[in-house]
């Protein structure tokens, strides 16, 4: 569903990505993982086209790499930016009503909307909340029902476990597997390589711009390389 | 969180907000009737409407798309000059060249955003800064059309709505007026409506806004074009009204593009009737600094102005509005 073959970005001169290569097929749930500066978040930013780059990104036979970032959405990709990024001074709803924005001013967002609040609850509790006086992890909830919003295909989340309590991370997860067993793809991009490579089926480890290690999740788990860099074992 | 980022949704009037807004329109409306039509009183009320309009055109661009333009004289000078220019050569009605004005100010604008919406703060700031500057030496130069640096009179005709001319002040009060209600509702249009809410969603993050969907340079292009194209417009109705203009006045960086986004900032960025608290604080308090203190010391009108504005923005850095509604609330907390 996803290809990217061979992907090269630089901010400015200095290049942070030195061919990458990645594939998400459909209804699978992948990870890449690797230490702070591998070039993880730059790997999606690509994807979603918020910066320029050199190489192959197809997605659905699409050529990607044509196209300006706000026509990405409308494909049926929904990036959860690093750090949430939720519309602070916007109600919960309104945050969720600005992720159905590229379906187009008559498209339905009831359907969407109720399917979010139940999968949600605590959202449901607090949609004419500030999003910005969330706490951090129900602003991540908002983030990704945003995302969710489009009802896309392929759903690119970049360090959602980011600054969040164990318990909540945890709780994230299990939420990202529910959408996943949806039939939603999934491409996650993690710090936190114990939780990922428990979620997800297949795996990437980045290191310094490029992947040095692929395999199903399972076997990466189980790997010394992995379990000494990253695992602390 | 201010107001200035409260839902769109809950922009809809309230009934209250609607009773004082029309009871002000009746002030405003009633006010020339009771002033002499040839007074200093009136010129100094028509020019603060004028400020007010320019200052809410200002506040498309700068409070909505939160692109803190500096060089917005620019399009002013272009809507005074085109219309007066077609006027002196062709004896073309000031509505005509105004509408000439603002296209021509459309097409500037659409041709400065390509290369300077890319860029952030201070760096738009220092380019639009730099278009205003531009169009004032070409002014100055290009004597041949646009009489350089003398300056420009609009020629004379005897009282006509259709020649936009007057002896006495209170039309083009009236006029103003007229302009300052209509560039609000344009304004208040934009910001409770959809171009309202991609702006906003870009201010607070443009990364985020983009992979949502929007397309964040067409939403600020469309801003920048119907504030650059509205304050044209104002630039034939000052054009008209003070009859002379020169290249250092109406291409001016202190005496208009500084002074359109200090009037939208002081009074309440962002904020619909930000402009217009701001223009009714900052013209009255320049013109009686200049009439109490000029003959005093040099440049003592200007440092009492200049203080004033500082302590404004020490006080409340989110301007006037925020300033009243804070006051209001401790004197109703003092009441209890």
């Amino acid at each position: 569903m996803l290809e990217v073959e061979g992907l090269h970005a630089a901010y400015d001169r200095v290049e942070v990505l030195h061919g990458v290569s990645l594939t998400v097929g459909a209804g699978e749930f992948v990870c890449v993982i690797g230490a702070n500066t591998a070039g993880k978040s730059t790997l999606l930013r690509c994807i979603s086209r918020l910066i320029p780059s050199r190489g192959r990104i197809a997605f659905m036979g699409e050529d990607l790499a044509r196209l300006p970032a706000h026509r990405v959405p409308g494909l049926g990709i929904a990036h959860v930016p690093e750090g949430r990024h939720v519309f602070g001074g916007m109600s919960v709803e309104d945050n969720l009503r600005a992720g159905g924005y590229a379906l187009g001013r008559r498209a339905d967002l009831e359907t969407p909307l109720e399917r979010i609040y139940a999968l949600f609850p605590r959202l449901a509790e607090r949609r004419d909340q500030l999003a910005g006086t969330l706490s951090g992890g129900e602003q991540q909830m908002v983030a990704l029902g945003r995302a969710l919003m489009l009802s896309p295909r392929l759903l690119v989340l970049d360090e959602p476990s980011h600054g969040l309590a164990p318990i909540v991370v945890a709780e994230l997860h299990r939420k990202l597997v529910e959408i996943h067993k949806e039939g939603v793809s999934i491409l996650l991009v993690e710090q936190n390589v114990a939780v990922s490579l428990a979620v997800a089926e297949r795996g990437y480890v980045l290191q310094s711009g490029r992947v040095v290690l692929e395999g199903r999740a399972a076997d990466l788990a189980a790997d010394d390389r992995v379990r000494e860099a990253y695992l602390g074992i | 969180m201010t107001e200035a980022v409260a839902s769109p949704r809950a922009a809809a009037l309230r009934p209250g907000r609607a009773v004082l807004i029309a009871a002000v329109l009746a002030v405003a409306l009633a006010v020339p009737l009771g002033l002499d039509p040839q007074g200093y009183p009136i010129r100094v009320l028509t020019l603060t409407l004028l400020f007010a309009a320019m200052g809410q055109a200002w506040n498309i661009v700068g409070g909505l798309a939160n692109q803190i333009s500096l060089g917005h004289a620019g399009f002013f000078g272009i809507g005074a000059y085109a219309s007066t220019i077609l006027l002196r050569d062709f004896g073309l009605s000031p509505w005509l060249g105004m509408l000439a004005g603002m296209a021509l100010a459309a097409l500037a604008a659409a041709a400065l955003a390509v290369p300077t919406f890319r860029l952030k703060g201070h760096y738009f700031a220092l380019v639009t800064l730099a278009f205003g500057e531009v169009m004032r030496v070409i002014a100055n130069s290009w004597s041949s059309v646009t009489g350089g640096p003398v300056g420009l009179s609009v020629p004379f005709a005897p009282d006509s709505l259709w020649m936009f001319q007057f002896g006495a002040a209170r039309p083009y009060y009236y006029i103003c007026l007229g302009a300052l209600v209509a560039v609000t509702l344009v304004f208040w249009r934009i910001k409770a409506g959809a171009l309202g809410y991609r702006l906003r969603a870009i201010k607070e993050n443009a990364d985020a806004a983009e992979v949502i969907g929007v397309d964040t340079f067409r939403a600020k292009l469309q801003a920048g074009l119907i504030s650059a194209t509205l304050t044209a417009g104002l630039g034939t109705v000052y054009a008209q009204f003070s009859y002379f203009f020169d290249p250092d006045t109406i291409f001016g960086v202190a005496t208009i593009s500084v002074r359109m986004a200090l009037i939208a900032i002081v009074g309440g960025v962002g904020l619909t009737f930000g402009p217009i608290v701001g223009a009714f604080f900052i013209i009255p308090v320049e013109e009686f600094a200049n009439a109490a203190l000029a003959g005093r010391a040099a440049g003592l009108s200007a440092f009492v102005y200049g203080a004033v504005l500082i302590a404004v923005i020490l006080l409340k850095p989110e301007g006037l509005l925020a300033l009243f509604a804070a006051l209001g609330k401790r004197w109703r907390e003092r009441r209890r």
